[in-house]
């Protein structure tokens, strides 16, 4: 439905998309993720015909990207940027018209939005009446009135608390099986790993690594991890060489990269004679994923 | 044509609700130039009738504390709140065009105007001030002033505001000198002749001028034509500068962080 191909984008000397490719299709979440300056703004900016590619070519429905595409894209930005004045149906509306909607197609818009994202009880309240998870959703809302075909969203829940953190996660799976393709881009993993069918992670411009959280995995050369902290992180270091462990240092402990599955009893006492502070056993996840493919 | 019209309706629209609903700033446009014009005119009836001494008045006080405030402080402030709630981005990614956003201002503050009007003038007929001349001459010379006024208002907010708190300063340091070099509170016949000829460059010295002569004195198009070409020079200036920072500030907008 959208397709990336080969985007170059620089300002000055520096290179900030460099050959990004990637394709997002109906019913898909795909999440794109990387550190801070790798590209993911720049992208996102293209995408909303905001800024232009120096390169490369991108494709809706197989017409390139263009001021005629632009009802094709919905776009969510991380910041609630609404009208506080106005009511959650005020906004809609006033939306609905900037995108073109008149008459009873914008009322049943509108009427449709308060409906899928359970605004009902507060259609005719301020905004800036409202708390943090109503706040996303009305955010959200607003980016739908004109049905796009892809919605860009980018930490969709930033500062928002558990609860309303998995409100929002329920809408945006509601959204994919509505048809909508998803850009997602977020910092938080656990987000991406619960709600991203397809991840792509960006550094330095261009997608290191791509694909589902199973075939990400495969890029981590283990089974399992372990966490290990020591005063005598050496030592440590050493029995991991002699037993043919790959291992990373991360914060203030050592990432073992274990090649197959061993009890915690099994880890201790491959370990033994070391003082160990603290030892847990955990599977591959999306973080590790990430810093593998991210770390220089 | 139609979806122009609809864009500058929905602007327009939503202007008038979040005007409407922050009152404060909605009230401070009635109370002031109403003090204003009271303050003014009893001072100069200087205790006699005061039939003369709002029909004079009531122009400047339309002009300096009424339309300055509300449609050049205006756009200053909702172009810096768009920027600060990041809302101009969200409408940059939409299809709505610059120009439509523009004329929605402008609509709008063309309403807030009409009402200050009414409301000056409505004060100043209770205490005997009439309007003498055209109403239409009128109208047109309050048109040029608040698209003047709207023009600056969006060069002032998209160069030299980035934050609310940015706001009074540029207002009150390039405004309020234009506002008593215009005889907004005094005659211009009390200046010196050096500030006088500097006057002339004052757009706001030749709403006055304008507005004055045919309000208070009944002058027609030709007697104030110097003050309306002045004007309207102003006017195609200001949206000018306006319409050149505006797009200067949407590409700063649309490159966004990196």
């Amino acid at each position: 439905m959208i397709k990336v191909h080969d985007l170059v984008k620089s300002f000055g000397n520096k290179i900030v998309l460099d050959k990004l490719s990637f394709t997002i299709n109906h019913h898909v979440i795909y999440g794109l993720l990387g550190p801070n300056g790798s590209g993911k703004t720049t992208t996102i900016n293209i995408l909303c015909n905001l800024l232009e590619a120096d390169e490369g070519k991108i494709l809706i429905k197989g017409n390139p990207l263009s001021e005629k595409t632009k009802h094709l894209i919905g776009f969510v930005p991380q910041e609630i940027s609404v009208y506080h004045e106005l009511t959650c149906k005020e906004n809609l509306l006033f939306f609905s018209s900037i995108y073109g909607l008149q008459g009873s197609e914008k009322i049943k818009r509108t009427n449709e939005l308060i409906q899928m994202f359970n605004l009902n009880e507060y259609e005719n309240v301020k905004v800036t009446k409202l708390s943090g998870g109503w706040l996303r959703r009305i955010n959200i809302a607003v980016a739908l009135v004109h049905s796009p075909s892809i919605l860009i969203l980018d930490e969709p829940t930033a500062g928002l608390d558990v609860e309303a953190r998995y409100e929002i996660w329920e809408l945006i799976n509601t959204l994919k099986d509505n048809g909508v393709g998803i850009l997602l881009t977020t910092h938080q993993l656990e987000e991406a790993e619960r709600l991203c069918s397809c991840i792509g992670i960006l550094k330095k411009g261009c997608i290191v690594a791509e694909g589902s959280l199973d075939e990400l995995r495969l890029l981590v050369p283990a089974i399992q991890l372990a966490l290990i902290a020591s005063e005598d992180e050496q030592s440590l270091r050493n029995r991991a060489k002699s037993l043919g462990w790959e291992y990373r240092r991360y914060g203030d402990r050592l990432m073992l990269l274990m090649p197959e599955r061993y009890t915690l009893k099994e880890v201790v006492y491959k370990f033994e004679n070391i003082q160990l502070s603290s030892i847990s056993l955990q599977d591959v996840g999306l973080e590790q994923i990430y810093l593998e493919v991210t770390r220089e | 044509m139609k979806r122009y019209f609809n864009e500058i309706i929905a602007m327009t629209t939503r202007l008038l609700i979040e005007i409407l609903r922050m009152r404060r700033g909605l009230i401070f446009w009635v109370v002031f130039p109403t003090l204003m014009l009271l303050l003014f005119g009893f001072i100069y009836a200087g205790g006699n009738s005061t039939t003369k001494s709002f029909d004079a008045t009531a122009p400047g006080i339309l002009i300096g504390a009424a339309l300055f405030f509300s449609c050049l402080g205006g756009p200053v402030t909702l172009i810096v709140a768009e920027r600060e709630r990041r809302t101009l981005r969200r409408l940059l990614v939409s299809p709505l065009k610059p120009i439509s956003y523009f004329f929605g201002i402008v609509t709008t503050y063309l309403i807030i105007a009409f009402g200050q009007s009414v409301i000056v003038y409505g004060i100043a007929f209770i205490f005997g001030g009439r309007f003498h001349g055209s109403l239409l001459l009128g109208l047109l010379i309050i048109v040029l002033s608040v698209f003047s006024f709207v023009g600056a208002g969006f060069y002032f907010g998209a160069r030299f505001t980035r934050r609310t708190e940015d706001v009074n300063g540029p207002v009150a340091a390039f405004g309020v000198p234009l506002l008593v070099l215009g005889g907004t509170f005094f005659p211009v016949s009390i200046l010196p002749p050096f500030l006088l000829k500097l006057a002339y460059i004052d757009p706001i010295f030749h709403m006055n001028q304008a507005l004055k002569g045919v309000s208070a004195l009944g002058k027609g198009a030709g007697d104030i034509f110097i003050h309306l070409i002045a004007l309207g020079i102003f006017t195609v200036l200001s949206l000018f500068l306006g319409a050149q920072s505006y797009k200067s500030m949407l590409h700063q907008e649309k490159k966004g962080s990196i």
